[in-house]
């Protein structure tokens, strides 16, 4: 197979993801009850003729299939519609949010990495003993608090008894932005670090044990070049698609922490909109999950045989 | 937090149901699992608060939390708690709703009523907007025009819905022409139904008008400078106000927009924000041991009421409604929804609307009345008279508040001691905001809560709800001597008079019960230790608060 052909294998295959994600998204609003007009009024008293022009205007009045074809077609125009809640587009209503989410996703995403990668580490690297079973407990520990857990004991510690944080907000500029955002993206990083620690420390376990390892050991290569060399490189396979993962996680449950630290981020913006029926956004943040999610394991498929020769010949190879 | 869903009706045929949908997941400070504990709690100490100490200078800012983002500042659809606290600052209406909830001059130098079918608004001179330019008559044309166009879809209509047309008549006088007499018209004018924008701004942004990336140019003490999306809402002092004596004593003002109550609460504790409206009763013995500002407790005009919304079972008998009322242990309800805080009530409106009565109405409004203290007796042998016994009710609730958990399972313990059944259904807030709106979602459903609050200075707002087939008649009550009364108080011009009737149909009202009344309670506000100036009243939704806190 050649390389172009496999790239259009992918292209393709991840079209038809976006494609039949798309229609799952869209129609699945017909499923949930309720009506968006009487949303859009909020209980209000309404004249009939309001009532028909506010649902017109939304394009409600429409027979489904031809909301969904003006939605693409739409989307194919960089338009998402107009939020129902904040008669506002779409795009404007989601970009003011997204880069919270984007800068909050990435910290939590850069504490999970680099802590579960050196936590599973040191576990695997100490295989039996004292600090294995420590960490490996500590780990248990860390991901069994709920995010909201984590979220009110950092403010409560961190916030209101020392004050070194602020308890809300995202703030203003890079710096202060990764200031305000720390506490949170700690908060949603705990319940994942334990995955990617789990994760690192059996790939690593798992290299430790094989022939090439041992080989290299007994020649008397130096045990750090050995670990530097074959364990974790060969270790990251496994540890790369789990980050494929957690990217999509990340951005699902930052929802919580984001309510918590009283951020305005896409995700605290979905849970919101799917109470109100204000399908536009919800529509738009679920195809966007999605595209993270799918693109993410596009990454990683095209990451993985750079970083292990093996994979790049197929599996037959293996 | 108790006023999430209470819903409030707008003058005349009005009766809009509002509904703060949203704004009750945030508010949900304590969840269901403290209802039953709750009752134990201290009471907390509290009085009517009319002012706080006046600022001893101006200052640079200061941040107020409100526990949701506006959906809109576009005064057509500020309805709610979050949008007119916040609009309140920055747009103004043709009357102004003052804090004791009287109407004074506001855009509109003065009125005048000339026949019965007609208001002439003479617009004040030397007002400007924010960007600079003046207040003319047709602005206030344009503005108050919106309210009839569909396209728009009003959420004040229900004030506009007798008007016939609104004309300019004069170089600075508007005249609207009602179908016919409607005192309640003008009433409406204090609130976000009278607020009058550019009628430039209002052709330039079009649909993007009110939103985030629209924003609004008026003419209150505050210009709105900016709207962070999610976050928070920042205005700064308009130094060419119009009003010398609410010229804003801050330089700036910035709302953070705080969905979770402990998120909101941790902010006031640690000093991070300087104040909050409708602070959770939940919160408060922790504030006040904080020690870092004042709860303080205003006037509101709002009644917690259980709305009978079936009259075609059980509680279609008279007997059966009183009986259920009865039997509520009203004390204890205030006592766990509120730690005590605010008073039971026989009747659906607050002696803060009563203002203009006259001595009569109000003696026979409030002294005049059916008392329903707790007496199991009673009714019993009313269940019995109307054969009612083993009857099964539904109720609805949502896991908004508190309040509702506890007046859910106060009724359910009521209605057991007198030999009904009541089953509790929880929905979701936003199927319960359907309650609200959509009769559908009403079938089969005998009693759900509501705070209801009025926005005009005239308990006539309320009863109009409960004419025959009022929008908001949820339970499709009918009687035809209340609704000649009601259709008669409307075209009186005179409070005084008028309130006579409105007192005839409140007598009518607590005998017949279409919604059984619980209590009355006051409007929170937290102050922090910086800031000081405020007048804690309901009227924080008209009228521009913000503008009077400055140093303390």
């Amino acid at each position: 197979m050649t390389a172009a052909r496999r790239v259009a294998g992918k292209l393709g295959g991840l079209l038809l993801t976006l494609f039949l994600a798309s229609l799952l998204v869209f129609f699945s609003r017909f499923l949930v009850p309720g009506d968006p007009v009487s949303f859009l009024l909020r209980g209000r008293k309404p004249s009939a003729e309001a009532v028909a022009q506010v649902t017109a205007q939304y394009g409600l009045d429409l027979p489904p299939w031809e909301q969904y074809l003006r939605w693409v077609l739409g989307l194919l125009h960089g338009d998402l519609g107009r939020s129902l809640q904040y008669r506002q587009d779409v795009t404007e209503v989601i970009g003011d949010r997204l880069p919270v989410t984007l800068m909050l996703v990435t910290m939590a995403g850069t504490i999970v990495l680099v802590a579960g990668v050196v936590l599973g580490a040191v576990a695997a690297l100490n295989r039996g003993r004292a600090l294995d079973r420590f960490v490996l407990i500590g780990l248990t520990v860390l991901g069994a608090i709920p995010s909201f857990v984590g979220a009110i004991v950092l403010i409560a510690v961190f916030s209101v008894q020392l004050g070194w944080f602020p308890s809300f907000g995202s703030g203003q500029g890079f710096i202060d932005m990764v200031y305000h955002l720390t506490l949170p993206s700690i908060a949603l990083a705990l319940v994942f670090i334990v995955l990617v620690g789990k994760v690192t420390r059996s790939a690593m376990v798992d290299q430790l044990s094989r022939e090439h390892v041992e080989v290299s050991t007994s020649r008397g290569v130096r045990r750090s070049i050995v670990v530097r060399r074959h364990v974790l490189r060969n270790a990251l396979g496994p540890i790369l698609t789990v980050s494929g993962v957690l990217v999509a996680g990340l951005i699902v449950a930052s929802s919580i922490v984001e309510a918590a630290f009283g951020l305005s981020g896409i995700g605290s913006l979905l849970v919101q909109s799917v109470d109100r029926l204000d399908f536009p956004v919800v529509q738009a943040i679920v195809l966007f999950v999605v595209c993270a999610f799918v693109v993410m394991n596009a990454i990683v498929d095209v990451l993985e045989p750079w970083i292990d020769p093996r994979s790049a010949a197929g599996a037959g190879a293996r | 937090m108790n006023r999430t869903l209470r819903s409030r009706s707008l003058a005349r045929g009005g009766a809009t149901a509002l509904v703060g949908v949203l704004a009750v997941a945030a508010l949900a400070s304590c969840g269901p699992a403290d209802t039953t504990g709750s009752g134990s709690e201290e009471p907390i100490d509290w009085e009517l608060t009319e002012t706080t100490a006046a600022p001893s200078g101006d200052i640079d800012s200061f941040t107020f939390a409100t526990y949701a983002e506006p959906y809109s500042l576009d005064y057509a659809y500020a309805f709610d708690y979050a949008d007119n606290s916040i609009l309140a600052n920055t747009c103004e209406s043709l009357l102004r709703l003052n804090p004791d909830y009287s109407l004074s001059p506001g855009l509109a130098e003065s009125f005048a009523h000339p026949t019965p079918d007609t208001w002439v608004y003479t617009i004040r001179e030397g007002v400007t907007f924010h960007d600079g330019t003046a207040l003319t008559a047709a602005d206030a044309v344009a503005s108050m025009s919106r309210h009839l166009d569909p396209a728009v879809g009003s959420f004040w209509y229900s004030v506009y819905q007798n008007v016939k047309s609104i004309e300019q008549t004069g170089e600075r006088e508007v005249t609207v022409t009602m179908t016919g007499p409607d005192s309640q018209f003008n009433l409406g004018m204090g609130g976000s139904a009278g607020v009058i924008e550019s009628a430039a701004t209002l052709a330039e942004k079009g649909a993007d008008y009110g939103n985030s990336t629209g924003g609004v140019n008026c003419t209150g003490p505050f210009e709105l400078t900016s709207w962070e999306s999610g976050e928070s809402i920042t205005m700064t002092r308009y130094d060419d106000y119009w009003d010398e004596g609410l010229r804003a004593r801050s330089g700036e003002v910035e709302f953070v927009f705080m969905t979770d109550p402990t998120a909101r609460i941790n902010a006031l504790k640690s000093g991070s924000v300087d104040g909050s409206w409708m602070v959770p009763m939940e919160a408060v013995s922790t504030l006040r041991s904080a020690g870092k500002g004042d709860v303080l407790f205003g006037m509101s005009t709002a009644v917690g009421n259980i709305v009978v919304s079936d009259l075609d079972g059980p509680l279609g008998d008279v007997r059966v409604r009183k009986a259920l009322l009865l039997a509520m242990d009203r004390d204890g309800i205030l006592q766990a929804a509120y730690r005590g805080v605010g008073e039971t009530t026989d009747v659906m409106t607050t002696p803060s609307v009563w203002q203009d009565a006259s001595d009569a109405a109000r003696t026979a409004a409030f002294d005049d009345v059916t008392s329903y203290e707790q007496d199991l007796e009673q009714a019993k042998s009313l269940i019995a008279e109307a054969g009612a016994e083993g009857a099964e009710l539904t109720y609805v609730t949502a896991p908004i508040s508190n309040d509702f958990a506890v007046i859910s399972q106060a009724t359910v313990a009521a209605a057991r001691s007198i030999g009904l059944t009541v089953n509790v259904e929880t929905v979701t807030p936003n199927a319960y905001t359907a309650l609200f709106s959509d009769p559908t979602a009403r079938e089969g459903v005998d009693l759900f809560y509501t705070s209801w609050y009025l926005s005009s200075p005239d308990a006539l707002e309320m009863y109009s709800v409960l004419r025959t087939g009022d929008f908001s008649n949820y339970g499709g009550w009918s009687d035809p001597e209340f609704d000649a009364i009601l259709q008669e108080a409307v075209t009186i011009d005179d409070p005084a008079a008028r309130s006579e009737l409105t007192a005839e149909a409140q007598r009518i009202a607590n005998a017949e019960l279409p919604w059984l009344p619980l209590y009355q309670a006051p409007i929170s506000l937290y102050l922090g230790e910086r800031i000081t100036g405020v007048q804690p009243s309901i009227a924080f939704m008209y009228y521009p608060w913000a503008a009077t806190i400055g140093a303390r």
